[in-house]
Protein backbone atom coordinates (compact mmCIF):
# COMPACT_ATOMS: atom_id res chain seq x y z
CA UNK A 1 0.00 0.00 0.00
CA UNK A 2 1.62 3.69 -1.27
CA UNK A 3 1.49 6.51 1.17
CA UNK A 4 -1.78 8.01 -0.90
CA UNK A 5 -3.60 5.20 -0.23
CA UNK A 6 -2.99 4.80 3.12
CA UNK A 7 -4.17 8.03 3.91
CA UNK A 8 -7.13 7.56 2.03
CA UNK A 9 -7.78 4.17 3.82
CA UNK A 10 -7.56 6.20 7.00
CA UNK A 11 -9.59 8.88 5.90
CA UNK A 12 -12.19 6.72 5.15
CA UNK A 13 -12.12 5.25 8.34
CA UNK A 14 -12.31 8.48 9.73
CA UNK A 15 -15.24 9.53 8.14
CA UNK A 16 -17.01 6.35 9.09
CA UNK A 17 -16.16 6.98 12.77
CA UNK A 18 -17.44 10.62 12.16
CA UNK A 19 -20.63 8.70 11.25
CA UNK A 20 -21.07 6.65 14.19
CA UNK A 21 -20.63 9.83 16.56
CA UNK A 22 -23.41 11.37 14.86
CA UNK A 23 -22.36 14.49 14.63
CA UNK A 24 -26.53 15.61 15.11
CA UNK A 25 -25.76 19.31 14.55
CA UNK A 26 -24.48 19.62 10.98
CA UNK A 27 -23.61 23.56 11.60
CA UNK A 28 -20.87 22.45 14.47
CA UNK A 29 -19.64 20.02 12.20
CA UNK A 30 -18.97 22.68 9.58
CA UNK A 31 -17.87 25.28 11.87
CA UNK A 32 -15.60 22.72 13.23
CA UNK A 33 -14.29 21.69 9.50
CA UNK A 34 -14.35 25.75 8.94
CA UNK A 35 -12.00 26.24 11.50
CA UNK A 36 -9.86 23.88 11.23
CA UNK A 37 -9.03 24.55 7.66
CA UNK A 38 -8.69 28.45 8.35
CA UNK A 39 -6.49 27.86 11.38
CA UNK A 40 -3.56 25.96 8.54
CA UNK A 41 -4.53 28.64 6.19
CA UNK A 42 -3.43 31.44 8.72
CA UNK A 43 -0.67 29.51 9.58
CA UNK A 44 1.03 29.07 6.44
CA UNK A 45 0.43 32.55 5.67
CA UNK A 46 1.71 33.67 8.95
CA UNK A 47 4.84 31.87 8.12
CA UNK A 48 5.45 33.02 4.52
CA UNK A 49 5.02 36.85 6.07
CA UNK A 50 7.37 35.90 8.92
CA UNK A 51 9.94 34.81 5.92
CA UNK A 52 9.46 38.75 4.39
CA UNK A 53 9.86 40.40 7.52
CA UNK A 54 6.75 42.75 7.01
CA UNK A 55 6.14 44.81 9.88
CA UNK A 56 2.69 44.87 10.33
CA UNK A 57 0.86 48.15 11.71
CA UNK A 58 -3.03 47.54 11.58
CA UNK A 59 -3.18 50.59 14.49
CA UNK A 60 -2.38 53.23 11.46
CA UNK A 61 -5.09 51.47 9.30
CA UNK A 62 -8.20 53.59 11.34
CA UNK A 63 -7.07 56.76 9.50
CA UNK A 64 -7.91 55.20 6.12
CA UNK A 65 -11.58 53.93 7.27
CA UNK A 66 -12.07 56.85 9.31
CA UNK A 67 -11.83 60.29 9.68
CA UNK A 68 -12.02 62.28 13.32
CA UNK A 69 -12.47 66.13 12.67
CA UNK A 70 -14.10 68.83 14.30
CA UNK A 71 -17.47 67.78 12.87
CA UNK A 72 -17.46 64.69 14.25
CA UNK A 73 -16.74 60.95 12.58
CA UNK A 74 -16.47 61.38 8.70
CA UNK A 75 -15.66 58.44 6.24
CA UNK A 76 -12.16 58.01 5.56
CA UNK A 77 -10.73 57.69 2.18
CA UNK A 78 -11.84 54.03 1.77
CA UNK A 79 -14.90 54.28 3.43
CA UNK A 80 -15.71 57.44 0.54
CA UNK A 81 -14.51 54.71 -1.65
CA UNK A 82 -16.61 52.16 -1.13
CA UNK A 83 -19.42 54.63 -1.47
CA UNK A 84 -18.14 55.18 -4.61
CA UNK A 85 -18.27 51.85 -5.54
CA UNK A 86 -21.49 51.08 -4.55
CA UNK A 87 -22.75 54.36 -6.50
CA UNK A 88 -20.89 53.20 -10.04
CA UNK A 89 -21.84 49.34 -9.57
CA UNK A 90 -25.53 49.76 -8.55
CA UNK A 91 -26.62 52.27 -11.56
CA UNK A 92 -24.53 50.20 -13.63
CA UNK A 93 -26.09 47.41 -12.38
CA UNK A 94 -29.60 49.02 -13.25
CA UNK A 95 -28.42 50.42 -16.95
CA UNK A 96 -26.90 46.86 -17.71
CA UNK A 97 -29.88 44.86 -17.17
CA UNK A 98 -32.10 47.44 -19.06
CA UNK A 99 -29.77 47.11 -21.21
CA UNK A 100 -28.96 43.37 -21.66
CA UNK A 101 -32.94 42.92 -21.47
CA UNK A 102 -33.67 45.17 -24.74
CA UNK A 103 -31.26 43.18 -26.61
CA UNK A 104 -32.20 39.99 -25.62
CA UNK A 105 -35.44 40.89 -26.96
CA UNK A 106 -33.78 42.47 -30.12
CA UNK A 107 -31.89 39.20 -30.72
CA UNK A 108 -35.92 37.30 -30.16
CA UNK A 109 -37.50 39.45 -32.26
CA UNK A 110 -38.09 38.56 -35.67
CA UNK A 111 -36.31 42.06 -37.00
CA UNK A 112 -33.44 41.18 -39.34
CA UNK A 113 -31.82 44.90 -38.51
CA UNK A 114 -32.78 44.60 -34.58
CA UNK A 115 -31.38 40.72 -34.57
CA UNK A 116 -28.14 41.98 -36.30
CA UNK A 117 -27.76 45.25 -34.11
CA UNK A 118 -27.49 43.11 -30.95
CA UNK A 119 -25.44 39.80 -32.48
CA UNK A 120 -22.76 42.98 -33.26
CA UNK A 121 -23.20 43.81 -29.52
CA UNK A 122 -22.65 40.56 -28.00
CA UNK A 123 -19.83 39.51 -30.09
CA UNK A 124 -18.40 43.13 -30.11
CA UNK A 125 -18.23 43.07 -26.05
CA UNK A 126 -17.46 39.49 -25.62
CA UNK A 127 -14.32 39.48 -27.36
CA UNK A 128 -12.73 42.02 -26.37
CA UNK A 129 -11.49 43.13 -22.93
CA UNK A 130 -12.92 45.26 -20.21
CA UNK A 131 -9.96 47.35 -19.89
CA UNK A 132 -10.12 48.38 -23.48
CA UNK A 133 -13.77 48.99 -23.73
CA UNK A 134 -13.28 51.46 -20.89
CA UNK A 135 -10.40 53.69 -22.63
CA UNK A 136 -12.33 53.32 -25.97
CA UNK A 137 -14.89 54.68 -24.42
CA UNK A 138 -13.22 57.35 -22.40
CA UNK A 139 -10.50 58.44 -24.51
CA UNK A 140 -12.20 58.29 -27.60
CA UNK A 141 -15.86 58.21 -26.86
CA UNK A 142 -16.48 60.81 -24.06
CA UNK A 143 -14.93 63.61 -26.14
CA UNK A 144 -17.27 63.34 -28.83
CA UNK A 145 -20.22 62.58 -26.51
CA UNK A 146 -18.87 64.96 -24.61
CA UNK A 147 -19.87 62.97 -21.62
CA UNK A 148 -17.74 63.57 -18.28
CA UNK A 149 -14.93 60.32 -16.58
CA UNK A 150 -17.68 59.17 -14.35
CA UNK A 151 -20.35 58.66 -17.14
CA UNK A 152 -17.36 57.18 -19.06
CA UNK A 153 -17.33 54.89 -16.49
CA UNK A 154 -20.61 53.83 -15.92
CA UNK A 155 -21.36 53.65 -19.37
CA UNK A 156 -18.52 50.92 -20.12
CA UNK A 157 -19.67 48.71 -17.27
CA UNK A 158 -23.53 48.68 -18.52
CA UNK A 159 -22.41 47.88 -22.05
CA UNK A 160 -20.08 45.55 -20.37
CA UNK A 161 -21.82 43.82 -18.15
CA UNK A 162 -25.16 44.11 -20.20
CA UNK A 163 -23.75 41.94 -22.86
CA UNK A 164 -23.80 38.97 -20.33
CA UNK A 165 -27.09 39.82 -18.97
CA UNK A 166 -28.87 39.66 -22.58
CA UNK A 167 -27.13 36.27 -22.99
CA UNK A 168 -28.47 35.12 -19.77
CA UNK A 169 -31.62 36.57 -20.03
CA UNK A 170 -32.44 35.27 -23.08
CA UNK A 171 -31.53 31.80 -22.02
CA UNK A 172 -34.24 32.52 -19.75
CA UNK A 173 -36.86 33.42 -22.00
CA UNK A 174 -35.81 30.11 -24.55
CA UNK A 175 -36.24 27.68 -21.38
CA UNK A 176 -39.96 28.59 -21.45
CA UNK A 177 -41.79 25.89 -23.15
CA UNK A 178 -43.66 26.83 -26.32
CA UNK A 179 -46.61 25.66 -25.07
CA UNK A 180 -46.98 28.64 -22.52
CA UNK A 181 -46.42 30.72 -25.80
CA UNK A 182 -49.33 28.89 -27.35
CA UNK A 183 -51.67 29.19 -24.45
CA UNK A 184 -51.34 32.81 -24.51
CA UNK A 185 -51.97 33.32 -27.89
CA UNK A 186 -54.86 31.26 -27.87
CA UNK A 187 -56.81 33.78 -24.92
CA UNK A 188 -55.83 36.43 -26.75
CA UNK A 189 -53.12 38.34 -25.26
CA UNK A 190 -50.83 39.86 -27.16
CA UNK A 191 -47.05 39.98 -28.11
CA UNK A 192 -46.12 42.35 -25.37
CA UNK A 193 -48.67 41.20 -22.84
CA UNK A 194 -47.48 37.45 -23.09
CA UNK A 195 -43.80 38.49 -22.28
CA UNK A 196 -44.94 40.65 -19.48
CA UNK A 197 -47.65 38.31 -17.68
CA UNK A 198 -46.22 34.83 -19.20
CA UNK A 199 -42.98 34.43 -20.38
CA UNK A 200 -40.62 37.20 -18.08
CA UNK A 201 -41.95 36.42 -14.61
CA UNK A 202 -41.20 32.80 -15.37
CA UNK A 203 -38.24 33.23 -17.04
CA UNK A 204 -36.72 35.68 -14.32
CA UNK A 205 -37.65 33.28 -11.76
CA UNK A 206 -35.30 30.84 -13.96
CA UNK A 207 -32.31 32.66 -14.49
CA UNK A 208 -32.06 35.18 -10.99
CA UNK A 209 -29.15 32.71 -9.53
CA UNK A 210 -27.17 33.39 -12.79
CA UNK A 211 -28.02 37.33 -12.55
CA UNK A 212 -27.02 37.71 -9.09
CA UNK A 213 -23.40 36.08 -10.18
CA UNK A 214 -23.43 38.94 -12.95
CA UNK A 215 -24.52 41.42 -10.18
CA UNK A 216 -21.58 40.07 -8.23
CA UNK A 217 -18.96 39.65 -11.39
CA UNK A 218 -20.19 43.90 -12.05
CA UNK A 219 -19.20 44.30 -8.23
CA UNK A 220 -15.72 43.20 -8.93
CA UNK A 221 -15.23 44.81 -12.49
CA UNK A 222 -15.73 48.26 -11.27
CA UNK A 223 -12.60 48.11 -9.58
CA UNK A 224 -11.22 48.31 -13.16
CA UNK A 225 -12.58 51.75 -13.85
CA UNK A 226 -9.71 53.39 -11.07
CA UNK A 227 -7.58 52.90 -14.09
CA UNK A 228 -9.56 56.20 -15.70
CA UNK A 229 -8.82 57.96 -11.84
CA UNK A 230 -12.38 57.48 -10.78
CA UNK A 231 -12.18 57.73 -6.82
CA UNK A 232 -13.77 54.49 -5.88
CA UNK A 233 -12.18 51.94 -3.37
CA UNK A 234 -9.73 50.40 -5.78
CA UNK A 235 -8.26 53.66 -6.38
CA UNK A 236 -8.61 54.72 -3.27
CA UNK A 237 -6.35 51.68 -1.67
CA UNK A 238 -3.52 52.32 -4.06
CA UNK A 239 -3.54 56.33 -2.99
CA UNK A 240 -3.32 55.25 0.44
CA UNK A 241 -0.69 52.75 0.00
CA UNK A 242 1.43 55.01 -2.10
CA UNK A 243 1.49 57.49 1.00
CA UNK A 244 1.52 55.24 3.66
CA UNK A 245 3.20 51.90 2.61
CA UNK A 246 0.39 49.73 4.51
CA UNK A 247 0.62 47.45 1.57
CA UNK A 248 -0.58 44.15 3.41
CA UNK A 249 -3.14 46.13 5.51
CA UNK A 250 -4.90 48.00 3.03
CA UNK A 251 -4.88 45.48 0.59
CA UNK A 252 -6.55 42.53 3.14
CA UNK A 253 -9.07 45.61 4.33
CA UNK A 254 -10.03 46.67 0.54
CA UNK A 255 -10.14 42.74 -0.36
CA UNK A 256 -12.24 42.52 2.99
CA UNK A 257 -14.87 45.38 1.90
CA UNK A 258 -15.57 43.62 -1.31
CA UNK A 259 -15.86 40.44 -0.03
CA UNK A 260 -18.39 41.76 2.40
CA UNK A 261 -20.25 43.87 -0.17
CA UNK A 262 -20.79 40.42 -2.61
CA UNK A 263 -21.82 38.26 0.78
CA UNK A 264 -24.35 40.81 1.25
CA UNK A 265 -25.62 40.97 -2.17
CA UNK A 266 -25.35 36.83 -2.31
CA UNK A 267 -27.70 37.01 1.08
CA UNK A 268 -30.34 39.48 -0.31
CA UNK A 269 -30.80 37.63 -3.36
CA UNK A 270 -30.79 34.52 -1.39
CA UNK A 271 -33.98 35.51 0.75
CA UNK A 272 -35.09 37.27 -2.59
CA UNK A 273 -35.12 34.36 -4.25
CA UNK A 274 -36.55 32.05 -1.16
CA UNK A 275 -39.17 34.11 -1.26
CA UNK A 276 -40.36 33.99 -4.62
CA UNK A 277 -39.95 30.08 -4.13
CA UNK A 278 -42.79 30.21 -1.19
CA UNK A 279 -45.34 32.42 -3.28
CA UNK A 280 -45.02 30.29 -5.89
CA UNK A 281 -43.37 27.49 -8.54
CA UNK B 1 -80.87 13.77 -25.76
CA UNK B 2 -80.03 15.92 -28.49
CA UNK B 3 -82.56 18.52 -28.72
CA UNK B 4 -80.54 20.99 -29.89
CA UNK B 5 -80.42 23.20 -32.88
CA UNK B 6 -77.57 23.33 -35.26
CA UNK B 7 -78.01 26.78 -36.36
CA UNK B 8 -75.60 28.89 -39.04
CA UNK B 9 -72.24 27.91 -40.31
CA UNK B 10 -69.71 29.33 -37.95
CA UNK B 11 -66.15 27.81 -39.01
CA UNK B 12 -65.40 27.48 -42.91
CA UNK B 13 -62.24 26.26 -44.11
CA UNK B 14 -61.76 25.46 -47.74
CA UNK B 15 -59.27 23.42 -49.62
CA UNK B 16 -56.15 24.64 -46.98
CA UNK B 17 -52.85 23.20 -47.10
CA UNK B 18 -50.02 23.23 -44.77
CA UNK B 19 -46.63 21.78 -44.92
CA UNK B 20 -43.95 21.58 -42.43
CA UNK B 21 -40.29 22.32 -43.30
CA UNK B 22 -40.99 22.25 -47.45
CA UNK B 23 -41.60 18.89 -46.96
CA UNK B 24 -44.23 17.34 -44.52
CA UNK B 25 -47.46 17.96 -46.00
CA UNK B 26 -49.38 18.13 -42.49
CA UNK B 27 -52.50 19.04 -44.03
CA UNK B 28 -53.56 18.68 -48.01
CA UNK B 29 -56.43 20.61 -49.14
CA UNK B 30 -58.57 20.19 -46.25
CA UNK B 31 -61.78 21.43 -46.63
CA UNK B 32 -64.92 21.80 -43.34
CA UNK B 33 -67.55 23.41 -42.04
CA UNK B 34 -68.75 23.56 -39.09
CA UNK B 35 -72.42 24.66 -37.90
CA UNK B 36 -73.31 26.72 -33.95
CA UNK B 37 -73.59 24.58 -31.53
CA UNK B 38 -72.00 21.57 -33.62
CA UNK B 39 -70.20 18.85 -31.70
CA UNK B 40 -67.10 17.71 -34.34
CA UNK B 41 -64.90 14.84 -33.49
CA UNK B 42 -61.83 14.72 -35.08
CA UNK B 43 -60.13 11.26 -35.13
CA UNK B 44 -56.98 9.10 -37.08
CA UNK B 45 -53.91 7.96 -36.62
CA UNK B 46 -50.55 9.72 -35.01
CA UNK B 47 -49.32 12.43 -37.26
CA UNK B 48 -52.16 12.32 -40.23
CA UNK B 49 -52.72 16.35 -39.44
CA UNK B 50 -55.58 16.21 -36.95
CA UNK B 51 -53.12 18.93 -34.53
CA UNK B 52 -52.08 20.61 -37.47
CA UNK B 53 -55.57 21.78 -38.46
CA UNK B 54 -57.35 22.43 -34.90
CA UNK B 55 -54.14 24.85 -34.41
CA UNK B 56 -54.73 26.85 -37.81
CA UNK B 57 -58.30 27.43 -37.15
CA UNK B 58 -57.22 29.80 -33.85
CA UNK B 59 -53.92 30.95 -35.92
CA UNK B 60 -51.40 29.26 -34.11
CA UNK B 61 -50.37 27.98 -37.88
CA UNK B 62 -50.03 29.71 -40.79
CA UNK B 63 -51.74 28.08 -43.81
CA UNK B 64 -50.18 28.66 -46.70
CA UNK B 65 -53.05 27.77 -49.38
CA UNK B 66 -56.72 27.95 -49.18
CA UNK B 67 -58.71 29.85 -46.97
CA UNK B 68 -60.46 30.03 -43.14
CA UNK B 69 -63.08 31.96 -42.16
CA UNK B 70 -64.98 31.85 -38.52
CA UNK B 71 -67.64 33.81 -37.40
CA UNK B 72 -67.84 35.67 -40.78
CA UNK B 73 -64.44 36.80 -39.92
CA UNK B 74 -61.40 35.73 -42.62
CA UNK B 75 -58.37 34.65 -40.79
CA UNK B 76 -55.80 36.66 -42.86
CA UNK B 77 -53.13 38.90 -42.64
CA UNK B 78 -54.93 41.57 -40.65
CA UNK B 79 -54.20 42.26 -37.20
CA UNK B 80 -57.57 42.96 -35.86
CA UNK B 81 -59.43 39.84 -37.62
CA UNK B 82 -57.36 37.34 -36.29
CA UNK B 83 -56.91 39.46 -32.83
CA UNK B 84 -60.97 38.86 -33.29
CA UNK B 85 -60.66 35.33 -34.03
CA UNK B 86 -58.01 34.33 -30.86
CA UNK B 87 -60.52 35.93 -28.85
CA UNK B 88 -63.77 34.23 -29.96
CA UNK B 89 -61.85 30.42 -30.14
CA UNK B 90 -61.18 28.69 -26.87
CA UNK B 91 -58.61 25.85 -27.00
CA UNK B 92 -57.65 23.22 -24.57
CA UNK B 93 -54.21 21.74 -24.91
CA UNK B 94 -53.02 18.03 -24.26
CA UNK B 95 -50.38 19.77 -21.73
CA UNK B 96 -53.01 22.14 -20.04
CA UNK B 97 -50.57 24.80 -20.36
CA UNK B 98 -51.62 26.60 -17.57
CA UNK B 99 -49.67 29.61 -16.33
CA UNK B 100 -47.15 27.68 -13.22
CA UNK B 101 -46.53 30.96 -11.98
CA UNK B 102 -49.77 32.00 -11.52
CA UNK B 103 -52.73 31.17 -9.19
CA UNK B 104 -55.93 28.82 -10.39
CA UNK B 105 -57.66 32.75 -10.23
CA UNK B 106 -54.82 34.84 -12.31
CA UNK B 107 -54.64 31.79 -14.71
CA UNK B 108 -58.56 31.97 -15.52
CA UNK B 109 -58.74 36.20 -15.24
CA UNK B 110 -55.63 37.55 -17.33
CA UNK B 111 -57.77 36.41 -20.47
CA UNK B 112 -61.22 38.74 -19.35
CA UNK B 113 -58.52 41.37 -17.99
CA UNK B 114 -55.75 42.55 -19.90
CA UNK B 115 -57.37 41.38 -23.36
CA UNK B 116 -61.22 42.38 -22.98
CA UNK B 117 -60.21 44.58 -20.39
CA UNK B 118 -62.83 44.13 -17.82
CA UNK B 119 -63.73 45.29 -14.91
CA UNK B 120 -61.92 42.96 -11.68
CA UNK B 121 -64.87 42.79 -9.69
CA UNK B 122 -66.88 40.90 -13.05
CA UNK B 123 -63.88 39.12 -13.84
CA UNK B 124 -64.13 37.81 -9.81
CA UNK B 125 -67.22 36.73 -10.29
CA UNK B 126 -67.07 35.43 -13.21
CA UNK B 127 -64.24 33.45 -12.61
CA UNK B 128 -66.04 31.67 -9.27
CA UNK B 129 -69.09 30.87 -11.74
CA UNK B 130 -66.20 29.10 -14.08
CA UNK B 131 -64.82 27.37 -11.22
CA UNK B 132 -68.03 25.95 -10.11
CA UNK B 133 -69.12 25.06 -13.44
CA UNK B 134 -65.66 22.78 -13.52
CA UNK B 135 -66.09 21.84 -10.09
CA UNK B 136 -62.71 23.18 -8.87
CA UNK B 137 -64.30 25.84 -6.35
CA UNK B 138 -62.07 25.06 -3.11
CA UNK B 139 -58.64 25.67 -5.25
CA UNK B 140 -59.25 28.85 -6.59
CA UNK B 141 -55.31 30.04 -4.58
CA UNK B 142 -53.74 27.28 -5.30
CA UNK B 143 -51.02 26.94 -7.90
CA UNK B 144 -51.31 24.50 -11.12
CA UNK B 145 -48.60 22.14 -9.40
CA UNK B 146 -50.71 21.57 -6.65
CA UNK B 147 -53.40 20.24 -8.40
CA UNK B 148 -53.41 16.71 -10.19
CA UNK B 149 -53.91 16.65 -14.07
CA UNK B 150 -57.59 16.01 -14.43
CA UNK B 151 -58.35 19.51 -12.34
CA UNK B 152 -55.69 21.00 -14.09
CA UNK B 153 -57.49 20.17 -17.56
CA UNK B 154 -60.66 21.50 -15.97
CA UNK B 155 -59.13 24.93 -14.96
CA UNK B 156 -57.54 25.02 -18.87
CA UNK B 157 -61.34 24.89 -19.39
CA UNK B 158 -62.22 27.33 -17.54
CA UNK B 159 -59.51 29.89 -18.49
CA UNK B 160 -60.93 29.36 -22.65
CA UNK B 161 -64.21 29.33 -21.05
CA UNK B 162 -63.41 32.76 -19.18
CA UNK B 163 -63.07 34.48 -22.47
CA UNK B 164 -66.70 33.87 -23.54
CA UNK B 165 -65.68 32.21 -26.74
CA UNK B 166 -68.07 31.10 -29.37
CA UNK B 167 -65.55 27.68 -30.15
CA UNK B 168 -64.10 25.54 -28.31
CA UNK B 169 -60.82 23.05 -29.68
CA UNK B 170 -59.83 20.72 -28.10
CA UNK B 171 -56.55 18.75 -28.68
CA UNK B 172 -56.60 15.27 -27.06
CA UNK B 173 -57.65 16.55 -23.88
CA UNK B 174 -57.81 13.54 -21.48
CA UNK B 175 -54.96 11.49 -23.24
CA UNK B 176 -52.04 12.82 -20.79
CA UNK B 177 -54.19 11.98 -17.93
CA UNK B 178 -54.21 9.22 -15.68
CA UNK B 179 -57.50 6.79 -16.49
CA UNK B 180 -59.20 7.58 -13.65
CA UNK B 181 -59.45 11.63 -14.10
CA UNK B 182 -60.35 11.29 -17.97
CA UNK B 183 -64.11 10.76 -16.82
CA UNK B 184 -64.28 14.18 -14.98
CA UNK B 185 -62.65 16.19 -17.45
CA UNK B 186 -65.32 14.46 -20.04
CA UNK B 187 -68.14 15.45 -17.93
CA UNK B 188 -67.36 19.10 -18.13
CA UNK B 189 -67.32 18.55 -21.77
CA UNK B 190 -70.52 16.49 -22.65
CA UNK B 191 -72.23 19.58 -20.25
CA UNK B 192 -70.32 22.25 -22.52
CA UNK B 193 -71.67 20.27 -25.94
CA UNK B 194 -75.19 20.34 -23.84
CA UNK B 195 -75.25 23.84 -23.30
CA UNK B 196 -74.65 24.46 -26.80
CA UNK B 197 -71.26 25.11 -26.86
CA UNK B 198 -69.27 24.83 -30.48
CA UNK B 199 -67.24 22.19 -30.25
CA UNK B 200 -64.37 20.82 -32.63
CA UNK B 201 -62.75 17.63 -30.50
CA UNK B 202 -60.12 15.63 -31.37
CA UNK B 203 -60.16 12.71 -28.99
CA UNK B 204 -59.96 9.09 -29.11
CA UNK B 205 -62.70 8.82 -26.09
CA UNK B 206 -65.29 6.86 -28.50
CA UNK B 207 -67.80 6.82 -25.54
CA UNK B 208 -67.75 10.62 -25.58
CA UNK B 209 -67.97 10.82 -29.11
CA UNK B 210 -70.97 8.57 -29.17
CA UNK B 211 -72.62 10.73 -26.39
CA UNK B 212 -72.34 13.92 -27.62
CA UNK B 213 -70.68 13.84 -31.16
CA UNK B 214 -72.88 15.07 -34.09
CA UNK B 215 -70.17 14.57 -36.78
CA UNK B 216 -67.04 12.79 -36.97
CA UNK B 217 -64.06 13.38 -39.29
CA UNK B 218 -61.76 10.92 -39.82
CA UNK B 219 -58.47 12.11 -41.12
CA UNK B 220 -55.55 10.36 -42.23
CA UNK B 221 -51.99 11.68 -44.31
CA UNK B 222 -53.19 15.36 -44.20
CA UNK B 223 -56.90 14.27 -45.57
CA UNK B 224 -60.20 14.43 -44.71
CA UNK B 225 -60.88 10.62 -45.04
CA UNK B 226 -64.26 10.66 -44.12
CA UNK B 227 -67.19 12.69 -42.87
CA UNK B 228 -70.45 11.05 -41.44
CA UNK B 229 -72.81 11.68 -38.46
CA UNK B 230 -72.04 9.75 -35.34
CA UNK B 231 -74.36 6.46 -35.78
CA UNK B 232 -73.55 5.94 -39.30
CA UNK B 233 -69.53 6.25 -38.89
CA UNK B 234 -69.84 3.38 -35.72
CA UNK B 235 -72.55 1.28 -37.70
CA UNK B 236 -70.98 1.56 -41.36
CA UNK B 237 -67.81 3.21 -41.82
CA UNK B 238 -67.75 3.36 -45.32
CA UNK B 239 -63.95 3.66 -46.33
CA UNK B 240 -61.64 0.92 -45.54
CA UNK B 241 -59.22 2.65 -43.99
CA UNK B 242 -61.83 3.82 -41.16
CA UNK B 243 -62.43 0.24 -40.64
CA UNK B 244 -59.09 -0.79 -39.90
CA UNK B 245 -58.57 2.43 -37.91
CA UNK B 246 -62.25 1.77 -35.65
CA UNK B 247 -61.42 -1.63 -35.25
CA UNK B 248 -57.36 -0.60 -34.15
CA UNK B 249 -58.97 1.46 -31.29
CA UNK B 250 -62.39 -0.13 -30.55
CA UNK B 251 -60.38 -3.49 -29.79
CA UNK B 252 -57.33 -1.15 -27.67
CA UNK B 253 -60.25 -0.75 -25.30
CA UNK B 254 -60.82 2.99 -26.63
CA UNK B 255 -64.58 3.13 -26.30
CA UNK B 256 -64.45 3.51 -22.08
N1 LIG C 1 -44.00 22.34 -35.82
C1 LIG C 1 -43.82 21.32 -36.66
N2 LIG C 1 -42.68 21.23 -37.37
C2 LIG C 1 -42.48 20.22 -38.24
N3 LIG C 1 -43.36 19.24 -38.45
C3 LIG C 1 -44.52 19.26 -37.77
C4 LIG C 1 -44.80 20.29 -36.83
N4 LIG C 1 -46.02 20.06 -36.30
C5 LIG C 1 -46.46 18.93 -36.87
N5 LIG C 1 -45.58 18.45 -37.76
C6 LIG C 1 -45.75 17.25 -38.60
O1 LIG C 1 -46.98 17.38 -39.25
C7 LIG C 1 -47.65 16.13 -39.31
C8 LIG C 1 -49.00 16.25 -38.67
O2 LIG C 1 -48.82 16.49 -37.29
P1 LIG C 1 -50.01 16.65 -36.27
O3 LIG C 1 -49.42 17.01 -34.98
O4 LIG C 1 -51.03 17.55 -36.83
O5 LIG C 1 -50.60 15.19 -36.19
P2 LIG C 1 -51.69 14.60 -35.23
O6 LIG C 1 -52.71 13.97 -36.07
O7 LIG C 1 -52.10 15.61 -34.25
O8 LIG C 1 -50.89 13.44 -34.49
P3 LIG C 1 -50.95 12.96 -32.97
O9 LIG C 1 -52.10 12.01 -32.88
O10 LIG C 1 -49.66 12.25 -32.78
O11 LIG C 1 -51.10 14.16 -32.12
C9 LIG C 1 -46.74 15.13 -38.62
O12 LIG C 1 -45.99 14.47 -39.61
C10 LIG C 1 -45.86 15.99 -37.80
O13 LIG C 1 -44.60 15.38 -37.64
MG1 LIG D 1 -51.86 15.90 -32.14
Amino acid sequence: MTFVQGLLAGVDELRHKAHLFKIRNPFIYESIKFLFFSFFIILFVARGLNGLNYRWQWYRMSDYIYEITENGISAGPLLSGLRLTLFVSAVSLILSVVIGFVSALFRLSESVTAVIVSRVYLEAVRNTPLLIQLFLIYFVVSPILGIGRMLSAILALSLFEGAYTSEIIRSGIISIEKGQWEAAHSIGLSRVQTYRRVILPQAFRQVLPMLASQAISLVKDSALVSTIAIYELTMHGQVAISESFLTFEIWFTVAAIYLIINSCLSLIIHIFERRMNKVSI
Amino acid sequence: MKEKIIGETIIEVDSVSKTFDRRIKALRDVSLKVKQKEVVVIIGPSGSGKSTLLRCLNGLEETERGSIIIDDTPLDEHHKNRLKIRTEVGMVFQNFNLFPHMTVRDNIRTGPRFVRKEAIDEVDIRTEDLLEKVGITDKIDSFPRQLSGGQQQRVAIARALAMNPLIMLFDEPTSALDPEMVGEVLEVMKTLAHEGMTMVVVTHEMGFAREVGDRIIFMDEGKIVEESSVEDFFENPEKERTKLFLSKILDNGGCE
